[in-house]
């Protein structure tokens, strides 16, 4: 039987939803499942992580764990994966996630895919499914190792609230710290933000906003409905727009039940990053704007003037 | 300091991909540098005129990559090995990590810098496995780098939690992130120039090694069939009344999508 570890998924002590979505899947493909957990005063998410559809946790739980750091998070994986004997190791997406997951293979001399949207095991044999160049095609890829690390593309599986575990958790020792790259300061993201991750609803903004103004009017529009709000590449380069707000290719890679893109043209390295978003709606001055072809509902009209009216229309039902 | 930057000659994603039994079409499409290893490139040489450095561009590919190696020359890299084997055809990260690895052995680099990812491949795994493989630090996703010392760099990455600083002890190894610098256009002069310089081209044996030696006969993965993407439909697109057709799509949005 496959034995899946999943890499626990936690933010500022949080734990997110991708790793209930990659358990629940576990679980629904008939495999045992592990959750491995590593930072730091995490270990109060033992019975949610079980809840979650982990039947042991393996814990790293260490003041030196508190900051993100490749290489010692690396460790604590390899030595879950290890004791557990995973043959599947399963990190949700995250930039730490992706830093770690090569490193992680590499160790345990198993091969890797990235964004990986599906799996199929049959026999020994274990086949993923991925988008390859920048999302224009999909591409099978057979693994020929026993053991696979793979980072899961955001939104791929879905979580099964029916999906439990039990408790039982195994405590790992603290790792080495990276003497060779250390870390020596966060700079955090503005705290209070929604995480465009778990946002419901994630709204977007293009260089059709033009300056502060246009970012303040869909900003608005973003705090009404409590949605994250993100960002073309284009307002980042602006300086309109924190790094970490970026959707696309380079950024963070969303699939919400609703994205709005507002004065983003459609560039492919953008739709790599929202084209898993269950319903998509784009509101542009340009009826060709390429936006449209991956859009359920497109408004062509200058965001300027449709924007007060979304807010308008949205409050006369949403109260 | 020595630098070794990485870079792939790719598909140009901005053109039209098909597929046809399993495998991509070929006719009609165009290959150019892979856009993060642009950024890669663009980081070592500025790195080399603002602190001083030695710069060699290795790119792992057939033939037709000369032009994209002298491209690189005239943004400024001083030198470039080009590893042409038609035995890596097939090659995932892990065999192109290790060629990277015997190029990095034969030359004593103090930092290699890769793109965060090939376009081709969206992989983002070589750099760090070659940097695992190799025992050095890593840091990937980097938007900055600083020397401090002939020994150490400064780096800052996107995190998921923000922007993380990290002190690196050399050698090392970088991925580079779009958001770290604006490639340059090389001038008509240095265009001139890089026409004339010399490339060292070999193949495997040529650098000390074999198919099998860099894992080629054991590969962990292999493509097996391309598929066309799940590409999503066009919906309802309206234009008119900004005030009507944005009360229409909302209503649309509430009763038929039901995501308000
Ligand atoms: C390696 C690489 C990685 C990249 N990664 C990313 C990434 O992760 N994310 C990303 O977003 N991009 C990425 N890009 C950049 C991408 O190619 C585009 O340049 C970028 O997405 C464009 O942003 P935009 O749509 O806001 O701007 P533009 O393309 O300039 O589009 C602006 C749009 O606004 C519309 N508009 C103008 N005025 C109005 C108005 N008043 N009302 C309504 N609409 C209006 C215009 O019709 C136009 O369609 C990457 C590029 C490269 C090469
Ligand atoms: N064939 C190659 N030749 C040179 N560099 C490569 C090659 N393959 C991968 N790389 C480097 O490794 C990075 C990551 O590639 P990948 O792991 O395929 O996404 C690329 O951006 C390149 O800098």
């Amino acid at each position: 039987m496959a034995k899946i570890l999943v890499i626990a998924d936690i933010k500022q002590g949080v734990l997110k939803g991708s790793t209930a979505e990659l358990l629940s899947k576990a679980k629904a493909i008939g495999a045992e499942t592990a959750v491995v957990a590593v930072g730091s005063n995490i270990e109060t998410l033992a019975s949610e992580l079980a809840n979650a559809g982990s039947d042991t946790q393996y814990i790293a739980d260490d003041a030196s764990l508190e900051l993100f750091s490749a290489g010692p998070y690396a460790s604590c994986i390899v030595d879950a994966a290890n004791q557990f004997g995973a043959n599947l190791i399963w990190f949700g997406f995250s930039e730490g996630g992706k830093a770690c997951a090569p490193r992680v293979a590499a160790q345990l001399e198993a091969a890797c895919a990235t964004e990986i949207t599906d799996v199929t095991i049959d026999g020994d044999q274990i086949t993923v499914t991925r988008p390859a160049i920048a999302n224009k095609v999909m591409q099978k890829v057979k693994i020929n190792t026993e053991r696979i690390v793979a980072v899961v593309r955001a939104g791929a599986f879905e979580a099964d609230e029916s999906t439990s575990g039990t408790e039982n958790v195994v405590k790992l020792s603290a790792p080495a710290a990276d003497l060779k790259a250390v870390i020596k300061e966060l700079v955090s993201d503005a705290s209070g933000e929604i995480d465009l991750a778990d946002a419901d609803i994630v709204i977007s903004v293009g260089r059709g906003a033009k300056d502060q103004a246009g970012v303040d009017l869909v900003k608005d529009l973003a705090n009404d409905l409590a949605a994250g709000f993100g960002s073309s590449r284009a307002m980042v380069d602006g300086g309109f727009m924190a790094h970490n707000k970026q959707v696309g290719q380079t950024g963070k890679i969303v699939a919400p039940s609703l994205y709005m893109a507002v004065g983003i043209s459609g560039a492919i390295q953008h739709l790599a990053g929202m084209t898993g978003s269950k319903t998509i709606l784009a509101i542009n001055k340009d009826p060709e704007a390429p936006i449209f072809n991956v859009a359920d509902y497109g408004i062509v009209g200058d965001l300027f003037e449709v924007v007060p009216i979304l807010k308008e229309e949205i409050k006369k039902i949403r109260g | 300091m020595k630098i070794l930057a990485t870079a792939k000659k790719v598909v140009d994603v901005e053109l039209t991909i098909r597929v046809d039994g399993g495998a991509i079409v070929e006719d009609g499409l165009q290959y150019v540098i892979n856009a993060w290893d642009e950024n890669a490139v663009e980081a070592s040489v500025q790195l080399k005129e603002n602190n001083g450095a030695q710069t060699t561009l290795v790119s792992i590919g057939g033939t037709d990559n000369t032009d994209m190696i002298r491209k690189c020359y005239a943004m400024g890299i001083d030198d470039g090995i080009h590893i042409d084997d038609p035995a890596l055809e097939k090659a995932d990260s892990f065999v192109f990590a290790n060629v990277l690895q015997k190029v990095y052995e034969n030359g004593e680099y103090d930092l290699v810098i890769t793109g965060k990812q090939a376009q081709d491949t969206d992989s983002g795994q070589t750099g760090i496995i070659l940097a695992e493989n190799l025992g050095i630090a890593c840091v990937s996703n980097v938007i900055s780098i600083d020397v401090i010392d002939d020994a150490n760099i400064k780096v800052s990455r996107l995190g998921d939690a923000g922007t993380e600083i990290l002190e690196v002890a050399l050698p090392a190894v970088v991925t580079v992130s779009d958001s770290i610098n604006e490639p340059r256009l090389p001038a008509m002069r240095g265009i001139m120039m890089a026409k004339k310089k010399k490339i060292q081209t070999m193949d495997l044996a040529g650098l000390g090694t074999s198919y099998e030696d860099v894992g080629g006969s054991a590969l962990k993965s292999e493509v097996a069939e391309y598929m066309e993407s799940e590409t999503r439909q066009a919906g309802q697109k309206f234009e008119g009344d900004a005030a009507e057709i944005t009360a229409k799509v909302v209503d649309l949005l509430a009763n038929e999508a039901k995501v308000l």
